[in-house]
């Protein structure tokens, strides 16, 4: 876009662009860094060898799983309903869901803890699962139903001439043209519940049930706060996440953006 | 409420037939109902209860809770602590809305001209975004510490009367809050902004260089006029992350020093949590929520009324 | 079809939706859409059937691991006082002190397992709270004498373990431990905390190669100080480092110390709400914190670090001379605990290891008042009253406290001090860095700390403590000392 064929512009662009991105770099190679600090790879193994590690991955990524499940289905069931289909007093419920947008995690700890020990469901992943989905579902209906104003009426309308219900218009026709949308709201999602901290950390106690974000807590002691093992802890932590980024960044932008333009 | 285009870009008409055919067409609730049932019934079950617990004086755990009526409330008018959240929290947004949106069309400007390993420029911007708070707080930390790696970085270039205790002063610990914050959201916004901007046509911008248009004139003429819904709607996003920010301070500053970079979200924090007074911590939290319905409805209407905004 | 499938549970849902299917098929006057919507009401009805049965499979399954997991006989009497399955939560000590005090036990007890979980002090409230309300909790865990998480807060949850003691200790066992624990952690006449550990603050730690260095006295008065302050600071060295940022709040010991130089009793009148915090004497106590931190004693910037991990790195590394922590700082005279702590600092391997002394806090207020320690019971182990394995919960708790096996593991582990009479730590088995400099200063201390009777944190709540950080803050930020006394009044008035 802009102008790039003179060589002079060319490399001030270049250098420009370079510049702006540096700062956005350090932090990173200053955690890499602070993570080798002291005994170097020995903070690694250190790490590494906390017992029931894998374990933590395995909670992680069931609590991904699940929440992704459940908002996917809410999403894409309520996107349908409020980009195509007729309900009465539409932009009430819309509101209504948006409004939650607001809520702090911080805000939920009082009434959660309350029930969450009241049906006992404390120290299991679904006091956990449950509250993140919820939290997650208002942007992504936002982002989803965007997205579906965008499909055209006409083919939907011509699947309704055929004698096709909301569900299998919804089912076969909608479902496979939202595809770029579903990619973004996994990708969304799987970042937020991997990346949940407070929940986790109030809710799961026992090494089996908790995630991987409370490893670097491990290494915060009364007497020792060992920043060395809480960095590496860190990039152990943030690597699968990284990784997962740069392989599936292109489903994630498309997504992205084809659901917040419009 | 929006007008929706169909994939050509011409607006819709809606005829008489189309009256008909809304009517035919199959009921949505039961659509929209797990989605409302869910998250709905929950964050609104929290929500009320939350309010029931702000007219009280509890510690949360104990049967004994006493109702206090407002007395919450009027003690929030009184907390120099609450307007000072405020106060960080107005600012928060401003700084971070407006230099968050500056860097944002500048990066995806310059992703889209021909330059070279943009992809991996793209990757570093947004790797911040992807990574929790919790791994990367102790790194800022550490950077700003009195003896970590940006004052080591000063005194080595011989600028050793610049390397201060950086988190001891109030306002430059906000400012760095507030850094971390654009550290960790340009990307998104760069990635909103470069997909907006790919729906700006291409002559547009080649008839414009061709009248002899600079690049900053292409970008306020053409770009910043084109990507508006973009920029409405990342003013909402940033207005209600602003109120929500709890993760950056809770685990960089702690509110500190002296409350300078205290906001909501670490004050209920330390008022539920550490202090036990969870019934002042839910006054908190509905007057959180009030303000930033307040700040959404606000935000869209302005941008409504300047043009076509769809949310 | 598929008759040839071993039979299970679901077998004859299977065939049944077999015969279903062929009977469907082979009745060719029924149109095809309705032949497709029979089939698939038999499928979903056999797949309800079978999903019927594995729900009550799953369930029958469920409920027959809960109860096995539980132990066998669920006895609601507490379980076996020597064989058993315990949870210990706990922000203190560290994981390899803890594994060194549980290793011990299991060499009198090897059938009790435990399993330590070390939760971050930030969160141990937030924490603890609704594992105790639920039904998962842990069967010991650790609480202070004293603030967010004292006994008294979690008493409701705790079992009363009067009989127990006596049981182990006889009737007069309030006289075999120390006297102050014994009262913290006796709520409404129940004991609900068996005592296990004190620590004591209000001396200084002093890097003594540092000093040799520049051939420098430890400081006795603010004079002293200053002086020994511009020597370091002349060569690159900060001073008294501190770090006020943060919840730890240790600068509420310096302001204590401080306060016990200007007038003895006066801070314990505050405390009690005999004084107000604006008195005179609190004020001036301000006023010289304010004065360190311009006259070059306290390092700039205090009000930015937190004590932990920033000033304990530096300490330790060996850039600053002097912190004020409390006794729990002699596990860094020990080689082993300043490896691990240096490790941590994340320091080159042969960093040198520093000598650490212990100094009395300095009269700073030129009156010639005595620098007292001041003591509390640090920590007791309370147990979970809804504990499963409530008996050998009760054996390791009052193992660690009240008998001389498990004192002498928390003695000689150096972080804390015994709570049973008559048990020291066994310095021959402990490996010094400079033992002949550092033996003789901590057996002094350890006396010292025998004879102390001041309180520490006991009788401040969490509010007060918030208020006194934040008049610290303040006066070291330069806001006036008045000013900064009435906050702490006002928190003071809050918190009754």
């Amino acid at each position: 876009m802009f102008e790039t064929r003179r060589l002079r512009s060319r490399v001030f662009l270049q250098i420009l662009l370079t510049i702006l991105v540096v700062p956005f770099a350090l932090p990173l190679v200053a955690m890499v860094r602070g993570s080798f600090a002291g005994s170097g790879w020995g903070n690694y193994r250190t790490v590494l060898s906390l017992p029931l590690l894998p374990g933590f991955f395995v909670n992680s990524a069931l609590l991904a799983a699940a929440v992704i499940v459940i908002v996917l289905i809410c999403t894409m069931t309520a996107a349908y309903g409020f980009s195509k289909l007729h309900v009465r007093g539409k932009e009430i419920y819309f509101w209504a869901l948006l409004a939650t947008l607001t809520l702090p995690e911080v805000v939920l700890l009082a009434p959660l803890f309350a029930t969450v020990t009241k049906i006992g469901a404390y120290n299991t992943l679904w006091a956990v699962i449950l509250p993140v989905a919820a939290l997650q579902v208002p942007f992504t209906t936002l982002l989803a139903r965007n997205f579906v104003d965008g499909i055209s009426d006409q083919m939907l309308e011509a699947a309704r001439v055929d004698g096709a219900n909301a569900a299998r218009t919804f089912w076969h026709i909608l479902l496979p043209l939202t595809r770029p949308i579903m990619a973004a709201v996994v990708v969304l999602v799987f970042i937020n519940a991997w990346n949940d901290f407070l929940l986790p950390l109030l809710f799961l106690q026992t090494p089996d049930r908790q995630t991987v974000t409370l490893v670097p807590s491990f290494f915060v002691g009364q007497y020792n706060n060992d920043q060395t093992k809480v960095l590496a802890a860190a990039v152990i932590t943030g690597l699968p996440i990284v990784l997962a980024y740069i392989c599936l960044q292109r489903f994630f932008e498309r997504g992205l953006a084809a659901g917040a333009l419009k | 409420m929006t007008t929706t285009t169909n994939e050509v870009g011409a607006p819709r008409v809606r005829s008489s037939v189309h009256r008909r055919e809304r009517l035919r067409s199959p009921a949505g609730l039961p659509w929209i109902l797990p989605a409302m049932l869910f998250s709905v019934g929950i964050l609104y079950y929290c929500l009320l209860y939350t309010g029931y617990i702000s007219t009280l004086d509890w510690d949360g755990a104990s049967p004994l809770q006493v109702n206090v009526g407002a007395a919450n409330y009027a003690r929030m008018l009184k907390d120099h602590v609450f307007w000072g959240s405020l106060w960080h929290t107005a600012a928060f947004f401003v700084v971070t809305f407006t230099v968050q949106v500056a860097l944002g069309i500048t990066f995806a400007c310059l992703l889209h001209s021909r330059l070279y390993l943009r992809t991996l420029y793209k990757v570093l911007i947004f790797i911040p975004v992807v990574l929790s708070t919790a791994t990367t707080a102790p790194v800022f930390r550490q950077i700003f510490a009195p003896d970590g790696e940006l004052n080591n970085f000063l005194r080595a270039v011989g600028l050793e009367t610049l390397a201060h205790p950086w988190f001891a002063n109030g306002t430059i610990a906000l400012i760095i809050i507030m850094g971390v914050q654009i550290w960790q959201s340009t990307g998104v916004v760069s990635v909103l902004y470069f997909a907006a901007i790919s729906h700006i046509e291409p002559d547009v911008i080649e008839a414009a260089r061709i009248d002899g248009a600079g690049n900053m004139r292409i970008i306020s003429s053409i770009v910043w006029p084109g990507v508006r819904g973009t920029t409405i709607a990342i003013a909402i996003l940033t207005a209600i992350g602003s109120l929500k920010t709890f993760d950056i301070p809770f685990l960089i500053t702690g509110g500190g020093p002296s409350y300078a970079t205290e906001f909501f979200g670490t004050q209920i924090y330390r008022v539920s949590v550490s202090l036990s007074q969870v019934g002042y911590g839910a006054a908190l939290s509905v007057v959180l929520l009030v303000l930033a319905i307040s700040a959404a409805i606000v935000i869209n209407a302005g941008g409504r009324r300047g043009g076509r905004a769809d949310v | 079809m598929s008759l040839s499938r071993k039979p299970g549970p679901c077998a004859d849902a299977e065939a049944a939706s077999d015969t279903a299917r062929i009977s469907a098929g082979a009745a060719p006057h029924e149109s095809s859409v309705a032949q497709r919507r029979k089939r698939s009401r038999l499928r979903r009805a056999s797949l309800t059937r079978r999903a019927a049965r594995t729900t009550i499979a799953v369930g029958a399954l469920a409920s027959v691991g809960l109860t096995g997991c539980g132990g066998g006989a669920t006895s609601n009497n507490g379980g076996s006082a020597t064989v058993g399955n315990i949870t210990w939560w706990s922000w203190t000590p560290d994981n390899d002190l803890a594994a060194r005090e549980i290793a011990a036990f299991n060499k009198q007890y090897p059938q009790i397992k435990v399993t330590y979980k070390k939760v971050p002090i930030d969160n141990y409230a937030a924490i603890l709270k609704p594992a105790l309300a639920s039904k998962d909790g842990p069967d010991v865990y650790t609480v202070n004498a004293s603030g967010r998480f004292s006994a008294e807060a979690f008493a409701p949850y705790a079992y009363d373990l009067t009989s127990d003691v006596k049981r182990l200790l006889g009737d007069d066992w309030q006289s075999k431990v120390y006297a102050d624990g014994a009262k913290a952690f006796t709520v409404k006449g129940r004991l609900v905390a068996a005592e296990w550990a004190k620590v004591g603050a209000g001396i200084v730690w002093i890097n003594k190669g540092l000093f040799d260095k520049y051939r420098l006295q430890p400081p006795q008065t603010m004079g002293d100080w200053v002086s020994v302050c511009r020597t370091f600071r002349a060569n690159g060295h900060g001073c008294l480092r501190e770090g006020l940022a943060g919840t730890s709040g240790f600068v509420v010991d310096t302001l204590h110390s401080i306060a016990d130089s200007v007038e003895p009793g006066a801070w314990k009148a505050a405390v009690d709400g005999q004084k107000k915090w604006t008195d005179p004497a609190l004020v001036q106590s301000l006023q010289i914190l304010q004065t360190m931190s311009k006259n070059g004693i306290l390092d700039e910037g205090a009000v930015g670090i937190q004590q932990y991990p920033d000033v304990n790195n530096a300490f330790l590394s060996g850039k600053v001379p002097m912190v004020q922590m409390g006794t729990w700082y002699q596990q860094y005279a020990t080689v082993n605990s300043l490896t691990a702590a240096l490790q941590g600092a994340g320091v080159a391997q042969d960093t040198e290891k520093i000598t650490i002394l212990p100094i009395a806090f300095p009269d700073i207020a030129g009156k010639g008042n005595p620098s007292p320690l001041f003591a509390d019971p640090d920590a007791g182990q309370s147990v979970n009253a809804k504990s499963k394995a409530r008996n050998a919960a009760v054996t390791f708790a009052l193992w660690l406290g009240h008998t001389k096996e498990g004192q002498q593991v928390v003695a000689d582990n150096m972080d804390s001090f015994p709570t049973l009479t008559g048990v020291a730590p066994n310095f021959d088995s402990i490996q010094l860095v400079n033992p002949g400099l550092q033996r003789p200063a901590l057996q002094d201390v350890s006396e010292r700390l025998l004879q102390a009777t001041e309180a520490r944190s006991v009788g401040i709540s969490a509010a007060l403590n918030q208020g006194i950080i934040d008049g610290c803050q303040a006066v070291v930020s330069g806001k006036s000392p008045s000013d900064a006394a009435a906050t702490i009044q006002s928190a003071a008035d809050s918190s009754r």
